[in-house]
C-alpha cells in the first residue's frame, strides 16, 4: 500500500500545517529572545496568516476532495469558511500589536495561541469526520480559553477565564456523547459513511441517532452561543481583554458553524429513508425554535445593557440566530457570507471599543462615550458605521449578509416563512440599542478625563481594512455571492480519494 | 458475554452523574473532576460501540480524547491557579465579579 | 508458557535495574546524614504535623507538565504495536519519521518551558 492509497495527500491540509508551524516558530523566537521582540512576532504571525490564505486560495483550484482517509474534506465550504476564519485572524494579529504593548503583555505566548486557535478552526471548518470536528473545536477552544485569562493579574480576566473554561468543557462532553451515539447508530464517524448509512436507512438503534443529533445540538449550540446555551456569553465577553473578545465571537462562531454545517445539513441531511426525514424534521424545528429564542433573547436583553462590551455580547447572540436562519435553508453560501459580514463588522466595532476602553478595559460603560464624537471623530465615526452595519442599515455588510440570509430562506423553505419574520421584527428592535451609543457619543456633553487614544500603524491598517470590507460587502457583494453559489451537487457529492 | 445496552447504561449512569456533579458542586476542583468523569463515560461508550461494531475507529477516536482531556486538564488547572492566586478561593460564587 | 518469557526477562530487567542503582549509590555516595535525611520520606512534605496544610502551587505546575508529557505514551504505545505491520505496507522512513515529527514537537515543548524558567523551583 502506497501513501496516497490511506490519502496522505499534505497539501490538502497545507494551511493547517503553515499556521501551526507559525505558532511554534513564535513560541521558539519567544523563548530565545531577551526580551519580547514584538513586532517581531506580530511580523512572523501576518507573514504565516497570509501564507495560509493564499494556500487557501490555491486548494480551492485543485476541486473537491476528502483525503486522509476521509478525515478532511476540500470542499467549497471549507474554502469560505476559511478564508473568512484567516481573515478574522489576521485582523487580530494586527490589533495585537498596541493592545499588548499597551498593556505590557508578555506578546510571544499570545501570537503563538492566536496561530494554534487558528490552526484548530482551520481543521475544524476542513474536518471531514467526527474526530477531526472534535480535535479541530477542541484545539480552538483550548487555545481560547488560555486567551480569555491573558490579563492575567485582572480578576475579571480570570473569571471570563474560568467560566469559559467550565462552560465550554461541559459542552463538548454533551458534543463528544453525541458523537460517540451517533457512530454507534450509523457504524462509523466519517460524515459521508454517516450520510450513506441515513439515506439506506441502516442505522443499528435510531433512539440513539435521535439522541445523538439533539446532544450534539446542544454541545454546537453552546459553542455559537444559541439561546438557551448562551449564558456564558456575556460574562466571558466582558471580562476578556477587548481583542480576544472580538476573536472569540467571530473565528471560533464561523468555525463551528461550519463543522455544525457539514455535520447536520450533509451528515444528517438526506430524507431517502424512514429515520432520515424523522432525523430531519427533528432538528430542523428544533433549530428553528433554537434561532427564534436566540435572537429574541439576544436582542430584548442587549437593550438594557449598560456595558459596551456586554451590549455586543447579546448582539452577537442575536447574530447567531439569524445565521441560523440561513443554516436552516440547507444551503452554506447564506450562512458563509453572513459569517464573513458578521465577522468584518464585529472585529472593526471591538477594535475600536479596546482603543477607547484603554488599558485595563477601564472605559467599557456607554456612558464613558459621552460626547467624544467630535473630540475623537475618526474612532467615533467608524465605530458608528460599525455598530449601523451591524443594526443591518444599507450600504452596509450587515445590510447585505442579512437580506441576503432572509431571502434565501424565504425563497427556499416556505415552512420556515414565521421564521424570517421573526428575524426582521428582531432587527427592527435591534436598530434602537446600535444607535443609543452613537446618540451618546454625538449628542451629550463630553465625559470628563477623556483622552483622545493614540492610534499605532497596525491598528490603523486594521480599522482601515474592516471599514472597506464593511462597505465592499454592502455595495458589491455580487462577485462573492457568484463564487459561493454553486450547484449543491458540488458541495454534498464528494468523490472518495 | 455481556450484551451491548450494559455498557450503554453503565456508561449514560456515569456520564448523568457527572452532569449532577457540575450542577450541584461549588468546588472548582470537584466540578473539573466530574467534566472528566463524563469524558470518560463517553471514552465507554466509544470503546463499547467500537467492539460491538468491529471497527477500530471508536478506539482511535478514545485515544484522541485522551490526549484532549489531558490538555484541558492542564489548561483548567493553569486558569485555577492563576485565579487562586489573585482570588485566595476555589468557590465558584465567589467568582461572581461579572454578574449576569 | 513460552510466550510469557519476554515479560519475566523485562522484570527481571526492571528489578535488577533498580537494585544495582540502590547498591551503586551506596557504593559511591558520600553518607552524611542530617536530621531532614533522616526523616520518613513522603514526597517532599513534612509528614508530622497537620494534615490540613495547603500545598504549594508549585506542585499543580509540575503535575501539570507531567500530564503533558505523560500523555505522549498513549500515542506511542499503538504506533509502537503497529509498527511491524506498518512498515510492510507503507515505507519504514516514512513510518519512523512521522513518529519522530511528533516527538520533535513535543521536545520543542520541553524546550519552552525549560526556557521560561518552568523547571526552576524557586522561580515558579
Amino acid at each position: 500500500m502506497q501513501l496516497e492509497n490511506l490519502g496522505l495527500y499534505y497539501w490538502a491540509i497545507a494551511p493547517e500545517i503553515i499556521v501551526s508551524v507559525v505558532g511554534v516558530i513564535i513560541m521558539m523566537v519567544d523563548a530565545f529572545s531577551s526580551r519580547g521582540a514584538r513586532k517581531l512576532n506580530a511580523v512572523i504571525a501576518l507573514a504565516g496568516l497570509i501564507a495560509a490564505l493564499v494556500s487557501v486560495v490555491m486548494l480551492d483550484g485543485l476541486g473537491s476532495g476528502s483525503y486522509f482517509s476521509g478525515m478532511v474534506v476540500i470542499d467549497p465550504i471549507r474554502i469560505f469558511f476559511s478564508v473568512t476564519i484567516l481573515l478574522a485572524a489576521i485582523v487580530a494579529a494586527l490589533l495585537a500589536s498596541q493592545f499588548l504593548k499597551d498593556e505590557g503583555l508578555p506578546p510571544g505566548e499570545f501570537f503563538s495561541l492566536l496561530m494554534f486557535a487558528t490552526a484548530g478552526m482551520l481543521l475544524l471548518a476542513g474536518a471531514g469526520d467526527l474526530v477531526t470536528v472534535f480535535l479541530g473545536l477542541e484545539i480552538a477552544s483550548i487555545t481560547s480559553y488560555v486567551m480569555a485569562g491573558y490579563r492575567r493579574y485582572d480578576l475579571r480576566s480570570n473569571e471570563s477565564s474560568l467560566k469559559y473554561f467550565l462552560l465550554g468543557s461541559f459542552s463538548t462532553a454533551f458534543l463528544l456523547y453525541g458523537m460517540a451515539l451517533t457512530y454507534g447508530a450509523a457504524g462509523s464517524t466519517n460524515i459521508q459513511k454517516i450520510t450513506a448509512a441515513i439515506a439506506s436507512g441502516q442505522v443499528n438503534y435510531p433512539a440513539l441517532l435521535l439522541i445523538g443529533a439533539a446532544l450534539m445540538i446542544v454541545g454546537f449550540g453552546f459553542k455559537i452561543a444559541s439561546a438557551p446555551f448562551h449564558l456564558w456569553t456575556p460574562d466571558v465577553y466582558e471580562g476578556a481583554p477587548t481583542i480576544v473578545t472580538g476573536f472569540m465571537g467571530t473565528g471560533p462562531k464561523v468555525a463551528v458553524f461550519a463543522a455544525f454545517i457539514r455535520v447536520f445539513v450533509i451528515g444528517f441531511g438526506p430524507q431517502d429513508s424512514e429515520i432520515g426525514i424523522q432525523l430531519h424534521t427533528t432538528w430542523v424545528t428544533v433549530l428553528a425554535v433554537i434561532a427564534a429564542l436566540t435572537m429574541t433573547i439576544g436582542n430584548v436583553i442587549a437593550i438594557s445593557q449598560k456595558n459596551i462590551k456586554r451590549m455586543l455580547a447579546y448582539s452577537s447572540i442575536a447574530h447567531a440566530g439569524y445565521a441560523l436562519v440561513g443554516f436552516l435553508t440547507g444551503d452554506f453560501a447564506p450562512v458563509a457570507f453572513y459569517m464573513l459580514a458578521y465577522s468584518i463588522m464585529s472585529l472593526g466595532a471591538f477594535a475600536v471599543i479596546q482603543l477607547l476602553a484603554r488599558a485595563g478595559d477601564q472605559r467599557t460603560e456607554i456612558a464613558d462615550y459621552a460626547g467624544i464624537g467630535f473630540e475623537a471623530p475618526a474612532l467615533s465615526f467608524s465605530l458608528a458605521i460599525f455598530l449601523l452595519s451591524l443594526a443591518g442599515i444599507p450600504p452596509t455588510a450587515g445590510f447585505m449578509s442579512k437580506f441576503y440570509v432572509f431571502k434565501t430562506a424565504w425563497d427556499m423553505t416556505p415552512e420556515l416563512r414565521w421564521l424570517v419574520l421573526v428575524a426582521v421584527i428582531n432587527s427592527i428592535i435591534s436598530v434602537y440599542y446600535y444607535l443609543y451609543p452613537i446618540v451618546v457619543m454625538f449628542f451629550r456633553p463630553l465625559v470628563p478625563g477623556f483622552i483622545k487614544p493614540r492610534i499605532a500603524g497596525m491598528t490603523m491598517i486594521a480599522l482601515i481594512l474592516t471599514l472597506l470590507g464593511t462597505f465592499y460587502l454592502g455595495i458589491m457583494p455580487n462577485r462573492l455571492m457568484n463564487a459561493m453559489s454553486r450547484p449543491p451537487a458540488v458541495v454534498t457529492q464528494i468523490t472518495v480519494k | 458475554m455481556v450484551p451491548l445496552s450494559w455498557y450503554l447504561a453503565l456508561s449514560a449512569v456515569l456520564f448523568t452523574i457527572g452532569v449532577v456533579g457540575v450542577v450541584i458542586q461549588r468546588n472548582i476542583i470537584v466540578l473539573f473532576m466530574c467534566i472528566e468523569l463524563m469524558l470518560n463515560a463517553v471514552n465507554l461508550t466509544l470503546v463499547s460501540f467500537s467492539r460491538y461494531l468491529g471497527d477500530v475507529t471508536g478506539q482511535l477516536f478514545v485515544f484522541i480524547v485522551m490526549a484532549v482531556a489531558a490538555a484541558e486538564a492542564a489548561v483548567g488547572l493553569a486558569i485555577i491557579i492563576s485565579l487562586f492566586r489573585n482570588r485566595e478561593t476555589l468557590n465558584v460564587d465567589e467568582a461572581d465579579l461579572l454578574k449576569l | 508458557m513460552k510466550e510469557y518469557l519476554p515479560i519475566l526477562i523485562v522484570f527481571i530487567f526492571v528489578a535488577g535495574f533498580a537494585v544495582t542503582n540502590v547498591i551503586l549509590a551506596y557504593l559511591i555516595g558520600q553518607h552524611k546524614n542530617t536530621r531532614a535525611k533522616l526523616m520518613p520520606y513522603e514526597c517532599g512534605m513534612d509528614p508530622v504535623g497537620t494534615a490540613r496544610q495547603r500545598f504549594s502551587v508549585k506542585f499543580y505546575l509540575v503535575a501539570m507538565l507531567f500530564i503533558l508529557f505523560d500523555i505522549e505514551a498513549i500515542f506511542l504505545v499503538p504506533w509502537a504495536v503497529v509498527f511491524k505491520d506498518l512498515i510492510y505496507k507503507l515505507s519504514k522512513p516514512f513510518v519512523f519519521i512521522e513518529m519522530m515529527i511528533f516527538i520533535a514537537v513535543l521536545f520543542i515543548g520541553y524546550i519552552y518551558s525549560w526556557r521560561k524558567g518552568l523547571f526552576e523551583w524557586n522561580r515558579a
